[in-house]
């Protein structure tokens, strides 16, 4: 997706008019540079085989619940970090290097999906992608073809995050208005805002307290 | 002294909204390689810098060399969290034990400045009792120095940071060079939450400047602190040291991997640095050397400068290089508020409490533990989110909640173990050197002060008004692996820093500390090497 708009997660939005993007003139340009990047064309595939792409594709789709158009281009961001070895600085001593534990990673789910399903994950239908995926997560640190499951939950959860909650549109959606340099803030402290903040429309739907 | 006399790196920086002083960098003396200058530094983080500007003021020929690059904030930083990756040593290393640390953006800095470019700017003292645990608490170790050696350069330290913050009440009572700062959403949460709970807290001490200081701005309260200071208002050696020591005729060569430390045979003498620049192997000779890497690099490089009269590493005769490494346990604590705290607003730094620091009479642990304000931007958030098990749908949710949210982080003080240590993996990095191994795995002691720690940020919050809290278990900051001690049985090098297997080696990083106590290691790492900067004058005007 290009720009404004909130990706595809059942369309709520809970800071109406509220658009990042919109303060791009008051950012430095290095930092411009760097955040409106994301925002156009979406880097090549260079590291992942068109197979995997599919696959890791269903999978972030799923981590980050973008059900439907527009949604941000995760796995491009993630492919991009996997050709330049752009890792997080290190990996558990049970699990492969990150570009080695994605392919490996990509494959088990796969076949996992092929197994219950008869159906490769990237074809499989949505409930049957998350009851895959969340297969995995239920092993907490137990075995998972070879891999500690936790170890291989944590890789694929960071490089989702890191993409997605990179992206103005998911800014948009939490209220977070992104670069402030070289302006910075007049108005911090509780129940604050600068004239560029939106308040939350529905500050009491506390998702903890919808939880119990 | 004042501070401008000592040391002028603010007023060496450019006033006209620029952050970078280029003609001091590009009019900067250098060395040759078969120049044997008086001193070579590895890493220009917080403990090589300071050393390097002491030793340049006393007219010492000296160079720092570092892996990474000579950043200008202007041009290499960004006020943006994805696009900081670059800050954070991201060579592969391997990770493991039964509770394994995360290292890179967590602890691990690259590049001239250090971690320090991306620490969150917190800079408390260690206390009294953090150089005696074993004597006074049956646990840790006791350092060869104690509090009282390091108290003026302390002092000195903040006074050249600067540090903002209230009179500050535990350990050694002391003040601070300026005022504290405002708070914003989250330092508000916390003074008021720590008030109802009766809990002590102050605002402070950070180490970015409140008002003009030299040629260095104000704070603007971006909130970006961790992704490195645009503004040049949170300290780095970068902009604390560096300036005055290239004013003084140091040489900093970035870009430059050090790859063995070269120690003749004949004299037992350290020679030089093995070093890679731009692909070309080269040899800097020097009179002295001083490693100052860091707790995982510091260890690899003696490791990986094994030699016949070292055959298990340089410095490694007893089997101590790599071991007593120390991680705090920093379980970070989140309250939900109806109200919008927006805590991406203002520094993370902003309060802190030192009231369960020491050891409790009554309690089943020993030592203790600091609460601080963290204020995780969004995609350190989405980590905490996401460690509560969240994904899909739930997890957009949980996140379109961000601005309702305050976060504080506790440091527990995890003690000094031997079987926490790094070791040669056999993956190699593009040099064909072996990477680190760095294990790590927890004590009763430590799991016991993770949990209080996490038991006094709910009651805070939760006195604060907060309808659920959330927690995530992480790990902060490094010390150790390369310790101080009174014998070359128990540590690495000595109480001036002088490694017991080499005379003209010395470690002046965090690697050299036996103990962490629950404070931020910065400044006491800045302190003893300011302190060792003093020893090897010392030593070398004594013709050592």
């Amino acid at each position: 997706m290009t720009g404004a708009g909130t990706p595809g997660a059942g369309g709520h939005s809970r800071f109406p008019g509220f658009e990042v993007l919109e303060q791009a003139g008051h950012w430095d340009g290095v930092t411009a540079g760097v955040v409106l990047a994301r925002v156009g064309t979406a880097p090549d595939i260079r590291f992942l085989t068109p197979e995997q792409e599919a696959i890791a594709t269903a999978l972030c789709d799923r981590l980050l619940g973008q059900d439907e158009e527009p949604r941000v281009p995760v796995v491009p961001m993630v492919d991009a970090r996997l050709a330049e070895q752009e890792t997080d600085g290190w990996h558990y001593d049970d699990v492969p290097e990150d570009g080695q534990a994605w392919r490996d990673s990509l494959r088990y789910l796969d076949a996992d999906c092929q197994a219950r399903f008869s159906c490769g994950l990237a074809l499989a239908r949505i409930e049957d992608q998350q009851e895959v995926i969340q297969s995995v997560q239920d092993l907490g640190a137990k075995d998972w073809h070879g891999l500690n499951a936790g170890h291989v939950w944590s890789l694929w959860t960071r490089y989702a995050c890191t993409a997605f909650y990179a992206h103005p549109s998911a800014w948009n959606e939490i209220g977070f208005p992104g670069p402030a340099y070289p302006r910075g803030y007049k108005n911090p402290g509780t129940g604050k805002r600068e004239p560029f903040e939106v308040a939350d429309a529905r500050p009491s739907a506390d998702p903890v307290r919808d939880d119990s | 002294m004042a501070v401008r006399d000592r040391n002028e790196s603010a007023w060496l920086l450019p006033n006209d909204g620029t952050r970078t002083n280029h003609r001091l960098r590009d009019g900067m003396r250098r060395f040759g390689d078969s120049d044997e200058v008086d001193l070579v530094v590895v890493g220009c983080g917080a403990g090589g810098t300071t050393l390097l500007q002491r030793l340049a003021r006393r007219g010492w020929r000296v160079v720092g060399l570092d892996a990474g690059p000579f950043w200008d904030p202007d041009a290499d930083w960004v006020s943006d969290e994805a696009g900081s990756h670059h800050l954070y040593w991201t060579e592969p290393r391997v990770i493991g034990g039964s509770d394994p640390v995360p290292l890179g953006s967590n602890n691990s800095g690259r590049g001239v400045g250090g971690s320090m470019v991306h620490y969150a700017g917190y800079t408390p003292r260690f206390h009294p009792s953090d150089f005696r645990t074993l004597t006074e608490d049956g646990v840790g170790a006791d350092w060869p120095i104690s509090y009282q050696d390091l108290q003026p350069y302390y002092a000195d330290i903040e006074g050249e940071l600067p540090v903002a913050g209230e009179d500050w009440p535990w350990g050694d009572p002391h003040s601070y060079p300026q005022r504290p700062h405002p708070v914003g959403g989250n330092g508000d949460i916390f003074l008021r939450g720590a008030y109802a709970a009766g809990i002590t807290a102050k605002v402070g001490p950070v180490a970015i400047s409140n008002g003009r200081f030299g040629n260095r701005p104000h704070c603007i309260y971006r909130g970006f602190c961790l992704q490195g200071c645009k503004v040049n208002a949170k300290a780095s050696p970068l902009i604390t040291h560096i300036p005055d020591a290239l004013a003084h005729g140091a040489e900093i060569r970035a870009d430059s991997m050090v790859t063995g430390i070269e120690v003749d045979e004949r004299t037992g003498r350290a020679a030089g640095v093995h070093y890679v620049r731009a692909g070309v192997p080269r040899f800097q000779r020097a009179a002295a050397v001083a490693v100052a890497g860091y707790s995982i690099e510091t260890p690899r490089l003696l490791l990986n400068s094994a030699s016949r009269r070292f055959p298990d590493g340089l410095c490694n005769d007893f089997d101590q290089v790599g071991r007593y490494l120390m991680v705090q346990g920093a379980p970070q604590t989140a309250g939900r508020f109806d109200a919008e705290i927006r805590m991406y607003k203002s520094p993370p730094p902003e309060v802190s409490s030192e009231q369960f620091y020491e050891t409790a009479p009554g309690k089943p642990y020993k030592r203790g533990f600091s609460i601080q304000t963290v204020s995780p931007l969004p995609i350190t958030w989405a980590e905490h989110v996401a460690a509560q098990g969240h994904w899909g749908a739930r997890l957009r949710e949980y996140m379109s909640d961000y601005v309702h949210w305050s976060c504080l982080g506790a440091l527990c003080e995890f003690l000094a173990q031997p079987g926490n240590r790094v070791t040669l993996a056999a993956e190699k990095d593009r040099h064909g050197l072996p990477v680190a191994h760095f294990d790590y795995s927890q004590c009763d002691n430590d799991r016991q002060l993770v949990k209080a720690a996490q038991g006094v940020m709910e009651d805070i919050l939760h006195a604060a008004g907060a309808d659920e809290v959330i927690t995530i278990q992480r790990f902060a900051h490094l010390v150790g692996g390369a310790r101080m001690a009174a014998s070359e049985q128990h540590g690495v090098v000595d109480a001036s820093c002088r490694t017991f297997a080499v005379p003209n080696l010395y470690i002046t990083d965090g690697s050299v500390l036996p103990t962490q106590g629950s404070a931020n290691p910065a400044l006491t790492i800045m302190a003893v090497a300011a302190r060792a900067a003093g020893h090897l004058a010392a030593a070398a005007h004594g013709g050592s």
